[in-house]
């Protein structure tokens, strides 16, 4: 029997609370003490409120909560609690603890330590939220809530130009978007009467003379969600925000957001447009996000491959696995396990979720050490700090998707399930994408380990940045511990996504 | 009565109006104005078929709406601040440093 029987149903959200509370208490602690800049109670505070949430997510995930006995819903069913709300709210959290971590430094003598904090953790509370929102009202409503303090965090260095033009495009973009996204919502609500998944799951079928109007409103939130999770065709502020924003929150946004943007596409489609339902009215969403899919990764990959900015070159391979992700949403409807290739996707985001952040918090690492920002800067940085490179090492090949990394699991896994569903053509792609990918991975490989420094070594990197050391090495422990867990991962996800074809 | 078709029309135009105004202005100011004419698009929507099936989901969803879009407002007269500090002007298209 289930241990959270015992509670109170609305316990199933209290990790999406501790994260909100967590944001509160940074402010009340700022505005009790404001002129004293106390960076490491702040961050103790925030990375101790995200492992909080972990811990909790985690363990209403093992034991079965909003999974066994169906999921829980709250408030009339705008808020469902499930294996899938659950499993993204661990990685959203795992990435913010991360990311607290890292900033501990990586803020070191800037102001508005205490908003940068609770930005972050009010955000991660919209991610969380869009991953239970189990109407298209919530979905909205937590959306924003996840990118407005993004758009602030991304312009947080306001003297900084090129933080200052990040911001202004992730701005944007995100304002088109989620016009084009909360249209879309409209024109389903039109065709259907109702906002909540479930119910414009059964009243979509009957659309009769507006098909042609609820397929632009299928298209329309297609078109928000591709704003958050970075791909074609709301893509190209992704390189722009990544390149400009403080690096820790490049690592935040591309694999957290990210992340978040998939879980609400997730449960939206298999839920509110059913298959069976749509697919014979003429609205084949999976075939939309195919061809989405086979663009993302092919534009994102040659994109990559072409630059000379490492942090450019994570930002383009970011929207690269942006496209991989989306398989799936496009391995639908071949008669193979639909949960199976979803949930494939899911435990690839996790993966993602530390090997990208590693990669992201290492560039944050070099930034702080006052280093370059091309591939010859970091030539022979191996002599200097090799354990930090050794690091960066497994997140590169994990990233490509080598054989002794947590990424080339859950490739696998992923691909399998698109061949399974009778898709071989989007798994060949992939295929191909991920070869091309190891060419500009090794790149920095090849420059940390074998190029010699052109400066000559012995120039002193400084002081050891203590926090974005320790948040480098959990996210590399990760990437390595992800290769033997990968099994009840990819079940529990699996599982999950099953859930919401049921 | 006019018939609810007529809404979507309505909606539709108000929509690409504002699509219009993002493609061709480069103002960041007129930028949001733009956009702020697409989230009400929406709400036109919402209105017209909350009266229409006869349940103020759809009233109640574009007072939300009109609730982030000053939201977002807010945040983006913000960047534009920060925008006209470092560049002088608050041109979107002045801000490319980045691209090579």
């Amino acid at each position: 029997m289930p241990l959270q029987t015992q509670l109170p149903t609305w316990t199933a959200i209290a990790p999406t609370v501790l994260l909100g509370l967590t944001a509160l208490v940074l402010l009340l602690v700022d505005s009790v003490d404001p002129d004293s800049t106390r960076p490491t109670a702040l961050a103790a505070v925030s990375v101790g409120g995200s492992v909080a949430t972990l811990a909790v997510a985690g363990w209403y995930l093992l034991a079965g909560t909003g999974q066994v006995g169906g999921a829980i819903r709250l408030y009339g069913g705008s808020l469902v609690i499930d294996g899938l709300s659950l499993f993204f709210t661990v990685i959203v959290a795992s990435v913010v603890a991360m990311v607290s971590l890292a900033s501990h430094d990586y803020l070191q003598d800037r102001t508005y330590q205490a908003e940068f904090y609770s930005l972050v953790l009010l955000a991660a509370t919209g991610m969380s939220l869009m991953a239970s929102a189990g109407s298209l009202a919530t979905v909205f409503v937590s959306l924003e809530l996840a990118s407005l303090p993004s758009y602030a965090l991304v312009a947080f260095l306001k003297k900084n130009r090129g933080s200052v033009e990040a911001g202004l495009k992730y701005f944007l973009v995100g304002a088109v978007s989620s016009g084009v996204l909360v249209f879309g919502i409209s024109l389903v609500y039109a065709v259907t009467g109702s906002l909540l998944l479930s119910d414009v799951a059964t009243a979509i079928g009957d659309a009769g003379d507006f098909v042609g109007v609820a397929g632009i409103g299928v298209v329309m939130i297609a078109g928000g969600f591709a704003f958050k999770t970075a791909s074609v065709p709301f893509h190209f502020w992704a390189p722009e925000a990544y390149e400009g924003a403080p690096a820790p929150i490049s690592a935040f946004l591309s694999s957290a957001s990210k992340a978040a943007g998939f879980a609400v596409a997730f449960r939206v489609f298999a839920v509110a447009f059913p298959l069976d339902a749509v697919v014979p009215m003429g609205i084949d969403w999976p075939l939309l996000f195919a061809v989405l899919a086979v663009v993302t990764m092919t534009l994102g990959n040659f994109a990559a491959a072409t630059q000379e900015n490492v942090k450019r070159m994570l930002a383009y391979s970011s929207v690269g696995h942006a496209g991989y992700a989306l398989i799936g949403l496009a391995a639908l409807s071949g008669g193979g396990p639909n949960g199976d290739v979803m949930g494939a996707s899911m435990a690839h985001l996790l993966v993602y979720g530390f090997m990208n952040t590693g990669a992201f918090l290492f560039i944050a690492m070099v930034e702080r050490w006052g280093l370059g920002r091309t591939f010859e800067d970091y030539n022979g940085l191996a002599t200097r700090a090799p354990v930090a490179c050794l690091a960066m090492t497994v997140f590169m090949f994990s990233l490509a998707g080598l054989p002794p990394f947590g990424g080339f699991l859950s490739k696998y896994a992923l691909f399998y399930g698109a061949i399974q569903g009778g898709f071989w053509w989007l798994a060949a792609v992939g295929a191909i994408n991920s070869a091309l990918s190891l060419f500009y991975y090794s790149r920095v490989v090849r420059a940390m380990w074998i190029e010699d420094p052109v400066d000559g070594d012995g120039v002193d990197l400084g002081a050891t940045p203590l926090g974005l050391y320790v948040a480098v090495l959990i996210a590399a422990v990760g990437t390595l511990a992800l290769l033997p867990a990968f099994g009840p991962v990819v079940e529990t996800a699996q599982s999950a996504a099953t859930a919401l074809f049921a | 009565m006019v018939p609810v078709e007529w809404y979507l029309l309505l909606a539709a135009a108000v929509f690409c109006i504002g699509l219009f105004g993002i493609l061709t202005r480069s103002n960041a100011l007129l930028f949001l104005m733009s956009v702020e004419l697409m989230l009400n698009a929406a709400n036109i929507n919402l209105v017209a078929f909350s009266a229409y099936w006869g349940n103020v989901t759809g009233q109640t969803f574009g007072l939300f709406t009109m609730a982030l879009a000053a939201a977002e407002v807010a945040v983006g007269i913000g960047i534009i601040l920060v925008l006209y500090r470092n560049f002088d002007d608050v041109d979107v298209t002045l801000a490319k440093g980045m691209r090579r």
